[in-house]
Protein backbone atom coordinates (compact mmCIF):
# COMPACT_ATOMS: atom_id res chain seq x y z
CA UNK A 1 0.00 0.00 0.00
CA UNK A 2 2.63 2.47 1.06
CA UNK A 3 4.66 1.66 -2.02
CA UNK A 4 1.95 3.45 -3.98
CA UNK A 5 1.68 6.47 -1.71
CA UNK A 6 4.19 8.48 -3.75
CA UNK A 7 3.38 8.17 -7.41
CA UNK A 8 5.94 9.07 -10.07
CA UNK A 9 4.06 10.28 -13.18
CA UNK A 10 3.74 7.51 -15.76
CA UNK A 11 5.37 9.54 -18.52
CA UNK A 12 8.45 10.10 -16.39
CA UNK A 13 8.74 6.43 -15.51
CA UNK A 14 8.28 5.41 -19.13
CA UNK A 15 10.84 7.87 -20.41
CA UNK A 16 13.35 6.77 -17.82
CA UNK A 17 12.72 3.10 -18.44
CA UNK A 18 13.18 3.54 -22.21
CA UNK A 19 16.40 5.52 -21.89
CA UNK A 20 18.98 2.88 -22.81
CA UNK A 21 21.86 5.29 -22.33
CA UNK A 22 21.28 5.16 -18.59
CA UNK A 23 22.61 2.37 -16.45
CA UNK A 24 20.20 0.58 -14.15
CA UNK A 25 21.76 2.40 -11.20
CA UNK A 26 21.31 5.81 -12.80
CA UNK A 27 17.75 4.96 -13.82
CA UNK A 28 17.00 4.04 -10.23
CA UNK A 29 18.64 7.26 -9.07
CA UNK A 30 16.53 9.28 -11.48
CA UNK A 31 13.40 7.62 -10.27
CA UNK A 32 14.40 8.56 -6.72
CA UNK A 33 15.06 12.15 -7.83
CA UNK A 34 11.71 12.33 -9.55
CA UNK A 35 10.06 11.12 -6.38
CA UNK A 36 11.98 13.68 -4.33
CA UNK A 37 10.93 16.48 -6.68
CA UNK A 38 7.33 15.44 -6.44
CA UNK A 39 7.62 15.34 -2.68
CA UNK A 40 9.21 18.80 -2.71
CA UNK A 41 6.21 20.13 -4.64
CA UNK A 42 3.86 18.39 -2.25
CA UNK A 43 5.79 19.83 0.67
CA UNK A 44 5.34 23.33 -0.72
CA UNK A 45 1.64 22.80 -1.27
CA UNK A 46 1.37 21.19 2.15
CA UNK A 47 3.14 24.14 3.72
CA UNK A 48 0.49 26.49 2.31
CA UNK A 49 -2.32 24.16 3.36
CA UNK A 50 -0.85 23.89 6.87
CA UNK A 51 -0.63 27.66 7.13
CA UNK A 52 -4.30 27.98 6.16
CA UNK A 53 -5.38 25.16 8.46
CA UNK A 54 -3.39 26.56 11.36
CA UNK A 55 -5.10 29.91 10.93
CA UNK A 56 -8.54 28.29 10.89
CA UNK A 57 -7.98 26.05 13.90
CA UNK A 58 -6.10 28.45 16.12
CA UNK A 59 -7.10 32.00 15.33
CA UNK A 60 -4.40 34.42 16.36
CA UNK A 61 -5.42 36.10 19.63
CA UNK A 62 -5.86 39.86 19.71
CA UNK A 63 -2.35 41.26 20.03
CA UNK A 64 -1.16 42.85 23.25
CA UNK A 65 0.11 46.44 23.05
CA UNK A 66 3.71 45.33 22.55
CA UNK A 67 4.23 41.59 21.94
CA UNK A 68 7.59 40.09 22.90
CA UNK A 69 10.33 39.82 20.28
CA UNK A 70 10.57 36.24 18.93
CA UNK A 71 13.69 34.11 18.92
CA UNK A 72 16.09 34.97 16.10
CA UNK A 73 18.36 32.28 14.63
CA UNK A 74 21.13 32.57 12.05
CA UNK A 75 22.78 29.68 10.17
CA UNK A 76 25.80 29.74 7.87
CA UNK A 77 25.59 27.96 4.49
CA UNK A 78 29.36 28.36 4.15
CA UNK A 79 28.86 29.03 0.41
CA UNK A 80 26.94 25.83 -0.15
CA UNK A 81 23.28 25.65 -1.14
CA UNK A 82 21.99 23.26 1.49
CA UNK A 83 19.55 24.91 3.86
CA UNK A 84 19.60 25.87 6.64
CA UNK A 85 23.38 25.38 7.06
CA UNK A 86 25.42 25.36 10.26
CA UNK A 87 23.90 27.24 13.24
CA UNK A 88 25.86 30.35 14.23
CA UNK A 89 26.16 30.38 18.04
CA UNK A 90 25.22 33.75 19.61
CA UNK A 91 24.91 35.44 16.19
CA UNK A 92 24.54 38.89 17.76
CA UNK A 93 28.10 38.59 19.07
CA UNK A 94 29.58 36.67 16.15
CA UNK A 95 32.91 37.63 14.58
CA UNK A 96 31.08 37.32 11.24
CA UNK A 97 29.72 40.79 10.38
CA UNK A 98 26.97 39.32 8.17
CA UNK A 99 25.71 37.13 11.03
CA UNK A 100 25.66 40.14 13.37
CA UNK A 101 23.84 42.31 10.82
CA UNK A 102 21.21 39.69 10.05
CA UNK A 103 20.64 39.04 13.75
CA UNK A 104 20.42 42.75 14.63
CA UNK A 105 18.22 43.76 11.69
CA UNK A 106 15.90 40.76 12.02
CA UNK A 107 15.49 41.55 15.72
CA UNK A 108 14.84 45.20 14.85
CA UNK A 109 12.27 44.17 12.25
CA UNK A 110 10.47 41.99 14.79
CA UNK A 111 10.36 45.08 17.07
CA UNK A 112 9.01 47.17 14.21
CA UNK A 113 6.16 44.72 13.57
CA UNK A 114 5.49 44.50 17.33
CA UNK A 115 5.58 48.22 18.11
CA UNK A 116 4.03 49.65 14.96
CA UNK A 117 1.44 46.93 14.27
CA UNK A 118 1.16 44.86 17.46
CA UNK A 119 2.28 41.76 15.56
CA UNK A 120 4.22 38.95 17.22
CA UNK A 121 6.55 37.65 14.48
CA UNK A 122 5.73 36.24 11.04
CA UNK A 123 2.79 34.08 12.09
CA UNK A 124 1.48 36.45 14.76
CA UNK A 125 2.23 33.78 17.37
CA UNK A 126 5.92 34.19 18.08
CA UNK A 127 7.36 32.02 15.29
CA UNK A 128 11.16 31.76 15.46
CA UNK A 129 12.77 33.90 12.78
CA UNK A 130 15.36 31.75 11.01
CA UNK A 131 17.81 33.08 8.43
CA UNK A 132 20.64 31.53 6.44
CA UNK A 133 23.62 33.57 5.28
CA UNK A 134 26.54 33.04 2.86
CA UNK A 135 24.26 31.05 0.55
CA UNK A 136 26.05 29.87 -2.60
CA UNK A 137 29.05 31.52 -4.25
CA UNK A 138 28.80 35.17 -5.36
CA UNK A 139 25.06 34.66 -5.13
CA UNK A 140 23.08 37.72 -6.28
CA UNK A 141 19.81 37.08 -4.49
CA UNK A 142 17.85 36.76 -1.26
CA UNK A 143 14.63 34.77 -0.90
CA UNK A 144 11.92 33.37 1.37
CA UNK A 145 11.40 29.63 0.90
CA UNK A 146 8.19 29.23 2.86
CA UNK A 147 9.82 28.72 6.25
CA UNK A 148 12.95 30.92 6.44
CA UNK A 149 14.96 33.77 4.94
CA UNK A 150 18.14 33.22 2.87
CA UNK A 151 20.77 35.77 1.88
CA UNK A 152 23.55 35.59 -0.72
CA UNK A 153 26.83 37.50 -0.41
CA UNK A 154 26.47 39.19 -3.82
CA UNK A 155 29.26 39.01 -6.39
CA UNK A 156 30.97 42.17 -5.10
CA UNK A 157 30.70 43.88 -8.49
CA UNK A 158 27.00 44.28 -9.36
CA UNK A 159 25.74 43.56 -5.85
CA UNK A 160 27.09 43.67 -2.31
CA UNK A 161 26.01 41.36 0.51
CA UNK A 162 22.20 41.26 0.30
CA UNK A 163 21.87 41.45 4.09
CA UNK A 164 23.27 45.00 4.00
CA UNK A 165 19.85 46.28 3.02
CA UNK A 166 17.46 46.68 5.95
CA UNK A 167 14.71 47.04 3.34
CA UNK A 168 15.83 43.71 1.83
CA UNK A 169 15.54 42.00 5.21
CA UNK A 170 12.15 43.64 5.74
CA UNK A 171 11.10 42.56 2.25
CA UNK A 172 11.96 38.89 2.79
CA UNK A 173 10.39 38.61 6.24
CA UNK A 174 7.23 40.29 4.97
CA UNK A 175 6.87 37.48 2.40
CA UNK A 176 6.47 35.27 5.47
CA UNK A 177 3.86 37.59 6.98
CA UNK A 178 1.96 37.57 3.67
CA UNK A 179 2.05 33.76 3.62
CA UNK A 180 0.52 33.67 7.09
CA UNK A 181 -2.14 36.33 6.49
CA UNK A 182 -3.56 37.36 3.12
CA UNK A 183 -1.80 34.37 1.46
CA UNK A 184 -1.38 35.98 -1.92
CA UNK A 185 -0.11 33.74 -4.70
CA UNK A 186 3.00 34.54 -6.69
CA UNK A 187 1.66 34.90 -10.21
CA UNK A 188 -0.33 37.52 -12.10
CA UNK A 189 -1.92 40.40 -10.15
CA UNK A 190 -1.76 38.58 -6.80
CA UNK A 191 1.98 38.07 -7.35
CA UNK A 192 2.44 41.80 -7.98
CA UNK A 193 0.54 42.59 -4.79
CA UNK A 194 2.62 40.03 -2.89
CA UNK A 195 5.85 41.66 -4.09
CA UNK A 196 4.50 45.13 -3.36
CA UNK A 197 3.58 44.30 0.24
CA UNK A 198 7.19 43.21 0.77
CA UNK A 199 8.52 46.45 -0.74
CA UNK A 200 6.03 48.59 1.21
CA UNK A 201 6.80 47.04 4.61
CA UNK A 202 10.52 46.81 3.81
CA UNK A 203 10.57 50.53 3.01
CA UNK A 204 8.47 51.44 6.06
CA UNK A 205 10.92 49.50 8.24
CA UNK A 206 13.80 51.46 6.71
CA UNK A 207 11.97 54.74 7.42
CA UNK A 208 11.06 53.65 10.96
CA UNK A 209 14.70 52.85 11.75
CA UNK A 210 15.83 56.20 10.41
CA UNK A 211 12.96 58.09 12.08
CA UNK A 212 12.00 59.56 8.69
CA UNK A 213 8.73 61.08 7.61
CA UNK A 214 7.45 60.63 4.05
CA UNK A 215 9.44 63.59 2.74
CA UNK A 216 12.73 62.31 4.18
CA UNK A 217 12.25 58.74 2.89
CA UNK A 218 14.21 57.65 -0.17
CA UNK A 219 11.51 55.14 -1.26
CA UNK A 220 14.27 53.07 -2.88
CA UNK A 221 14.48 49.29 -2.67
CA UNK A 222 17.96 47.79 -2.63
CA UNK A 223 19.94 51.05 -2.38
CA UNK A 224 22.42 49.57 0.11
CA UNK A 225 23.20 46.43 -1.89
CA UNK A 226 24.20 48.08 -5.16
CA UNK A 227 27.79 47.12 -6.07
CA UNK A 228 30.48 49.31 -7.65
CA UNK A 229 29.73 48.33 -11.28
CA UNK A 230 26.05 49.12 -10.84
CA UNK A 231 26.62 52.47 -9.14
CA UNK A 232 29.27 53.42 -11.73
CA UNK A 233 26.58 52.93 -14.38
CA UNK A 234 24.17 55.22 -12.53
CA UNK A 235 21.92 52.55 -11.04
CA UNK A 236 20.99 53.56 -7.51
CA UNK A 237 18.46 50.84 -6.62
CA UNK A 238 16.54 47.80 -7.74
CA UNK A 239 13.25 49.67 -7.64
CA UNK A 240 12.07 53.20 -6.86
CA UNK A 241 8.62 53.08 -5.26
CA UNK A 242 8.06 56.78 -5.91
CA UNK A 243 9.15 56.58 -9.57
CA UNK A 244 8.92 52.92 -10.63
CA UNK A 245 9.82 53.44 -14.30
CA UNK A 246 12.91 55.59 -13.60
CA UNK A 247 16.18 55.00 -15.45
CA UNK A 248 18.15 54.74 -12.22
CA UNK A 249 16.34 51.51 -11.38
CA UNK A 250 18.02 48.22 -12.26
CA UNK A 251 14.58 46.78 -12.99
CA UNK A 252 12.12 49.55 -13.97
CA UNK A 253 8.45 48.72 -13.43
CA UNK A 254 5.01 49.46 -14.79
CA UNK A 255 3.22 52.45 -13.25
CA UNK A 256 -0.41 51.97 -14.35
CA UNK A 257 -2.81 49.04 -14.23
CA UNK A 258 -3.42 49.39 -17.99
CA UNK A 259 0.18 48.22 -18.54
CA UNK A 260 -0.35 44.96 -16.67
CA UNK A 261 -0.12 41.75 -18.70
CA UNK A 262 -0.90 38.23 -17.54
CA UNK A 263 2.22 36.24 -16.72
CA UNK A 264 4.26 39.34 -15.85
CA UNK A 265 7.07 38.88 -13.30
CA UNK A 266 5.65 40.05 -9.93
CA UNK A 267 8.76 42.24 -9.49
CA UNK A 268 7.63 44.12 -12.60
CA UNK A 269 3.92 44.50 -11.85
CA UNK A 270 4.47 45.52 -8.22
CA UNK A 271 5.24 49.01 -9.50
CA UNK A 272 1.48 49.70 -9.62
CA UNK A 273 0.63 49.18 -5.92
CA UNK A 274 4.06 50.55 -4.91
CA UNK A 275 3.29 53.85 -6.65
CA UNK A 276 -0.23 53.92 -5.20
CA UNK A 277 1.14 53.51 -1.66
CA UNK A 278 3.88 56.10 -2.11
CA UNK A 279 1.53 58.64 -3.68
CA UNK A 280 -1.00 58.16 -0.88
CA UNK A 281 1.73 58.35 1.79
CA UNK A 282 3.02 61.63 0.40
CA UNK A 283 -0.51 63.03 0.18
CA UNK A 284 -1.19 62.12 3.80
CA UNK A 285 2.20 63.27 5.13
CA UNK A 286 3.81 62.36 8.44
CA UNK A 287 5.32 58.97 9.13
CA UNK A 288 4.22 56.30 6.68
CA UNK A 289 3.64 53.57 9.26
CA UNK A 290 1.48 55.70 11.54
CA UNK A 291 -1.68 55.94 9.45
CA UNK A 292 -1.29 54.68 5.88
CA UNK A 293 0.83 51.75 7.08
CA UNK A 294 -1.96 50.81 9.49
CA UNK A 295 -4.43 50.79 6.61
CA UNK A 296 -2.12 48.57 4.50
CA UNK A 297 -1.50 46.27 7.49
CA UNK A 298 -5.22 45.86 8.06
CA UNK A 299 -5.78 45.15 4.35
CA UNK A 300 -3.05 42.50 4.54
CA UNK A 301 -4.04 40.86 7.84
CA UNK A 302 -7.63 41.78 8.69
CA UNK A 303 -9.63 39.84 6.11
CA UNK A 304 -9.95 36.33 4.70
CA UNK A 305 -6.97 34.88 2.77
CA UNK A 306 -7.17 35.89 -0.89
CA UNK A 307 -4.63 33.90 -2.94
CA UNK A 308 -5.85 35.17 -6.33
CA UNK A 309 -6.64 38.73 -5.40
CA UNK A 310 -6.61 41.36 -8.14
CA UNK A 311 -5.19 44.82 -7.63
CA UNK A 312 -8.59 46.54 -7.90
CA UNK A 313 -9.92 44.32 -5.10
CA UNK A 314 -6.91 45.15 -2.91
CA UNK A 315 -7.44 48.87 -3.58
CA UNK A 316 -11.06 48.47 -2.51
CA UNK A 317 -9.94 46.62 0.60
CA UNK A 318 -7.61 49.46 1.62
CA UNK A 319 -10.49 51.92 1.19
CA UNK A 320 -12.65 49.73 3.42
CA UNK A 321 -9.84 49.34 5.97
CA UNK A 322 -9.21 53.10 5.92
CA UNK A 323 -12.89 53.83 6.60
CA UNK A 324 -12.92 51.30 9.47
CA UNK A 325 -9.71 52.51 11.10
CA UNK A 326 -10.21 56.24 10.53
CA UNK A 327 -13.95 56.83 10.17
CA UNK A 328 -14.74 60.30 8.93
CA UNK A 329 -11.07 61.13 8.33
CA UNK A 330 -11.22 62.85 4.96
CA UNK A 331 -7.43 63.11 4.77
CA UNK A 332 -7.01 59.31 4.83
CA UNK A 333 -9.82 58.68 2.36
CA UNK A 334 -8.53 61.44 0.08
CA UNK A 335 -4.95 60.15 0.17
CA UNK A 336 -6.07 56.62 -0.65
CA UNK A 337 -8.12 57.91 -3.53
CA UNK A 338 -5.23 59.96 -4.85
CA UNK A 339 -2.87 57.00 -4.63
CA UNK A 340 -5.07 54.49 -6.41
CA UNK A 341 -6.30 56.96 -9.03
CA UNK A 342 -2.71 57.67 -10.01
CA UNK A 343 -2.34 54.05 -11.12
CA UNK A 344 -5.82 53.75 -12.65
CA UNK A 345 -7.58 51.98 -9.78
CA UNK B 1 24.77 5.66 -27.97
CA UNK B 2 21.83 7.99 -28.39
CA UNK B 3 19.98 10.45 -26.20
CA UNK B 4 16.26 9.80 -26.49
CA UNK B 5 16.87 8.67 -30.04
CA UNK B 6 18.47 12.00 -30.99
CA UNK B 7 22.12 12.69 -31.76
CA UNK B 8 23.34 14.28 -28.53
CA UNK B 9 26.74 15.41 -29.71
CA UNK B 10 25.54 18.52 -31.57
CA UNK B 11 22.92 19.62 -29.06
CA UNK B 12 23.15 22.72 -26.91
CA UNK B 13 21.39 24.18 -23.92
CA UNK B 14 20.66 27.86 -23.44
CA UNK B 15 19.93 28.96 -19.90
CA UNK B 16 18.53 32.27 -18.67
CA UNK B 17 18.10 33.01 -14.98
CA UNK B 18 15.14 35.32 -14.42
CA UNK B 19 13.27 36.97 -11.54
CA UNK B 20 14.79 36.91 -8.08
CA UNK B 21 14.61 39.89 -5.72
CA UNK B 22 16.25 42.06 -8.40
CA UNK B 23 13.85 41.07 -11.20
CA UNK B 24 16.51 39.72 -13.58
CA UNK B 25 15.57 39.63 -17.25
CA UNK B 26 12.22 41.38 -16.89
CA UNK B 27 10.87 43.77 -19.52
CA UNK B 28 13.15 46.80 -19.46
CA UNK B 29 15.42 45.26 -16.81
CA UNK B 30 19.04 46.37 -16.97
CA UNK B 31 20.31 43.17 -15.48
CA UNK B 32 20.27 39.71 -16.96
CA UNK B 33 21.92 36.35 -16.48
CA UNK B 34 22.55 33.91 -19.31
CA UNK B 35 24.72 31.00 -20.30
CA UNK B 36 25.12 28.21 -22.84
CA UNK B 37 26.38 24.66 -22.54
CA UNK B 38 26.89 21.88 -25.08
CA UNK B 39 24.58 18.99 -24.30
CA UNK B 40 27.68 16.83 -24.04
CA UNK B 41 28.74 18.77 -20.91
CA UNK B 42 25.89 17.20 -18.95
CA UNK B 43 26.24 13.92 -17.12
CA UNK B 44 23.78 11.18 -18.00
CA UNK B 45 21.95 11.82 -14.77
CA UNK B 46 21.65 15.56 -15.49
CA UNK B 47 20.46 14.83 -19.04
CA UNK B 48 17.75 12.61 -17.62
CA UNK B 49 16.75 15.35 -15.17
CA UNK B 50 16.62 17.81 -18.06
CA UNK B 51 14.43 15.36 -20.01
CA UNK B 52 12.04 15.23 -17.10
CA UNK B 53 11.96 19.02 -16.66
CA UNK B 54 11.30 19.58 -20.36
CA UNK B 55 8.47 17.05 -20.24
CA UNK B 56 6.69 18.67 -17.30
CA UNK B 57 3.25 20.00 -18.08
CA UNK B 58 3.08 22.72 -15.44
CA UNK B 59 6.29 23.45 -13.54
CA UNK B 60 5.89 24.47 -9.90
CA UNK B 61 5.90 28.26 -9.44
CA UNK B 62 8.91 29.65 -7.58
CA UNK B 63 8.82 30.60 -3.93
CA UNK B 64 8.95 34.40 -3.35
CA UNK B 65 12.15 35.84 -4.87
CA UNK B 66 13.42 32.41 -5.88
CA UNK B 67 15.06 32.53 -9.33
CA UNK B 68 13.36 30.92 -12.30
CA UNK B 69 15.46 29.30 -15.04
CA UNK B 70 14.34 29.40 -18.65
CA UNK B 71 16.03 26.36 -20.16
CA UNK B 72 16.05 25.76 -23.91
CA UNK B 73 17.42 22.56 -25.42
CA UNK B 74 18.19 22.56 -29.10
CA UNK B 75 19.09 19.37 -30.93
CA UNK B 76 19.14 19.91 -34.66
CA UNK B 77 15.89 21.64 -35.59
CA UNK B 78 14.14 20.38 -32.46
CA UNK B 79 13.81 23.05 -29.78
CA UNK B 80 12.22 22.50 -26.38
CA UNK B 81 11.93 25.13 -23.66
CA UNK B 82 10.73 25.24 -20.06
CA UNK B 83 10.79 27.60 -17.06
CA UNK B 84 11.54 25.98 -13.71
CA UNK B 85 12.28 27.13 -10.17
CA UNK B 86 15.94 27.21 -9.17
CA UNK B 87 15.52 24.44 -6.61
CA UNK B 88 14.73 22.01 -9.45
CA UNK B 89 17.64 22.91 -11.75
CA UNK B 90 20.80 20.72 -11.93
CA UNK B 91 23.89 22.42 -10.48
CA UNK B 92 25.76 22.36 -13.80
CA UNK B 93 23.02 24.46 -15.43
CA UNK B 94 22.76 26.83 -12.45
CA UNK B 95 26.51 27.40 -12.66
CA UNK B 96 26.69 28.15 -16.39
CA UNK B 97 25.02 31.59 -16.24
CA UNK B 98 26.80 34.90 -15.81
CA UNK B 99 25.13 38.01 -14.43
CA UNK B 100 25.62 41.18 -16.46
CA UNK B 101 24.43 44.77 -16.65
CA UNK B 102 22.87 46.00 -19.89
ZN1 LIG C 1 10.05 39.49 -2.99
Amino acid sequence: MCGHCFIVPRDVLERLSRNDSLSATVRKGMARTAKLDIELRRLRAQNHRLTRLGMRLAPVPAPAAAPPVPQVLVADCQHGTTLPGVPVPAPGKSSDATARTVFDETTALARFYAKAFGRNSIDGAGMTLASSIHYGVDYNNAFWNGVQMTYGDGDGRIFLDFSRGNDVIGHEITHGVTQHTIQLGYTNEAGGLNESLSDVFGSMFRQWQAGQDVTGADWLIGKDIMGPEATARGFTCLRDMADPAAGHCLAPQITHISQFKKGMDPHHSSGVPNLAFTTAAKALGGKSWERLGQVWYRAMTGYRPSPNMKMAAFAERTRKAGATLYPGDAAVAGALDQGWRKVGL
Amino acid sequence: MTDDGEGASGGRIDVERIGGLAGFGGPGARIRSRGTLPLSALSRADRATLDRLLGQAGPAPPMPDEFLYRITRQVGARVLSVEVAESEVPAVLRACVRDELL
